[in-house]
């Protein structure tokens, strides 16, 4: 009877002696790994899972043998103990299906601990909607860059770093100019296909390390960790070159478009992230009111 | 309202259950040593029995005295039954880290730090946990299921919770133990709490220890 609840439970279940070799493989297991029962059973866990073989799996089977306490592993630390394919078709990012499982002891009516059972849950489903809803937490969703939720975090952290190991930090502020007259000439999705360019220009020239945010509307952010004020405009010029010569074509319309940027660089007696957003944001009002398609040091 | 030396333990019966556990968490340190490959010693238990309204304050003036602000929580249920902390000072992430995971240091570049340091806080706290209510149980003939642990950061006062069994009115048994991971000289508290429920059911066991020295 307890086999067959073992076998109707939508957990895998394997129980393991204390050579960890498997005494029982449930239907669950048997139907998202492909491997019957008959097949591995009385056989070493590492035959068929070799990946199982590190010191961590060792360590826990230890303690769970020497103290009969109860592991539980989480998949935002391990992802998985045994390599099945996913079933998850909301995300298909994921090699393998993402598990939460518990490692416990199994004991004798003397008390004295004879196996080890292991519980696997599928948390694939749950790991995708949570990674949907983190990126949706953080990410612009017009233009795929960050938002400005996370541009505020990086830069607070950033500050933080700046502060605790005086590594340069520079910020570059820019928008892109007239943008209300695309709107009125083109419409608005010509105007947001103009964003999506934009961020789409911009995010292939700075670094990996570097945040680009849409701050709001046509304004844009970006971070630049580790690189001082000398090599920021370098990268400011390489954003206003790039826009300046690209020409996009919506339906039958060409159009361009420049953009005027802001750049400043943390300095110790700026006190605040926000001292620092303030000077890129007053050069990219004297970038605007100077002329555009321009960029303006301050700090 | 009952007095505490009706419903709780006589003075015997600490020392007993003083006892118990040295042996227990002396057999935890060292088999954990052997398991985690770095010396553990754990310092002599320390059992007082109080209100159980008051135990947050004491575990939070206990804790926060050394800097110590993460916890992780896990209940264990069971004839024997009651809830565990594990108190770990803050910063200590990446030393527990290296001790319990050496080969996964490639997860704090790439993870969000705090989701990391919560998962591995968490696996710790657990081995620490099961290690030393295992051999304790073990030794009462006991034993026990746990539940997850759950890791709480911050003010610990506010958030801990000793579910339905620890009534404010009642008296609970509190033992504390400090582990020292001696070559990363690292510490960290275990507070086990139990409610008078299973007093009845301690003293039974604590009978049962004691016939065999008879």
């Amino acid at each position: 009877m307890y086999k067959q609840a073992l076998d109707l439970i939508n957990a895998g279940f394997v129980i393991l002696d204390k050579e960890l070799k498997i005494i029982h493989w449930n239907r669950w297991l048997s139907l998202y790994s492909g491997i019957k029962p008959e097949l591995i059973v009385d056989h070493s866990v590492f035959d068929f899972f070799p990946n199982l073989k590190t010191p961590q799996f060792l360590r826990n089977c230890n303690t769970v043998l020497t103290f009969g306490t109860v592991i539980f592993l989480s998949q935002k630390l391990h992802s998985y103990l045994f390599p099945f394919k996913p079933t998850c078709f909301i995300d298909s990012s994921f090699e393998y299906m993402q598990q939460s499982c518990t490692i416990g002891p199994l004991r004798g009516e003397d008390f004295s601990i004879r196996y080890i059972y292991i519980i696997v849950q599928d948390v694939t489903e749950i790991v995708a909607y949570e990674k949907k809803l983190k990126t949706m937490n953080i990410m612009d969703s017009l233009t795929g860059i960050y938002n400005r939720r996370f541009f505020d975090f990086s830069l607070k952290e950033e500050f933080e770093k700046h502060k605790r190991y005086s590594k340069p930090l520079t910020l570059i502020m820019f928008d892109v100019d007239c943008f209300k007259d695309v709107n009125d000439k083109y419409g608005h999705r010509c105007g947001d296909y103009i964003l999506k360019s934009v961020a789409t220009i911009s995010a292939s020239i700075i670094r990996g390390v570097d945040v680009l945010a849409r701050y709001g509307g046509d304004e844009f952010c970006c971070l630049l960790p580790e690189t001082n004020i000398e090599s920021g405009l370098i990268v400011a010029e390489r954003l206003r070159k790039a826009i300046f010569d690209y020409e996009a074509i919506f339906t039958s319309f060409s159009v361009r478009v420049t953009v005027s940027l802001g750049i400043s660089e943390l300095r110790n007696e700026l006190i605040s992230p926000e001292k620092l957003f303030n000077n890129a944001d007053e050069a990219l009002y004297e970038a605007k009111s100077t002329g555009r398609n321009k960029v303006i040091a301050r700090g | 309202m009952n007095d505490s030396n009706d419903v709780i333990l006589d003075d015997l019966e600490i020392d007993t259950f003083k006892e118990i556990m040295n042996i227990a968490f002396g057999s935890a340190a060292a088999s954990l040593s052997d398991i985690i490959n770095v010396y553990v010693v754990l310092s002599v238990p320390n059992v007082k029995i109080m209100k159980s309204a008051e135990i947050a304050d004491y575990i939070k003036s206990e804790a926060k005295a050394c800097g110590y602000n993460n916890l992780v929580e896990q209940s264990f249920i069971g004839n024997y039954r009651g809830v565990a902390l594990s108190i770990f000072p803050c910063g200590s992430e990446r030393e527990l880290l290296s001790i319990f995971n050496p080969d996964k240091e490639s997860y704090i570049e790439s993870d969000p730090l705090n989701e990391l340091e919560m998962e591995i806080l968490k696996e710790v706290g657990n081995i620490l946990i099961g290690s030393c209510v295992g051999k304790m149980v073990e030794l009462l003939k006991e034993s026990v299921t746990f539940s997850p642990p759950r890791f709480i950061r911050g003010d610990i006062l506010q958030n801990i919770s000793l579910g339905d069994a620890f009534d404010s009115d009642h008296w609970a048994i509190i033992m504390k133990t400090v582990f020292h991971f001696e070559e990363k000289n690292i510490s960290s508290y275990l507070f086990l709490i139990n409610s008078h429920e299973v007093t009845a059911s301690l003293k039974k066991a604590l009978r049962n220890f004691w016939k065999e020295y008879e």
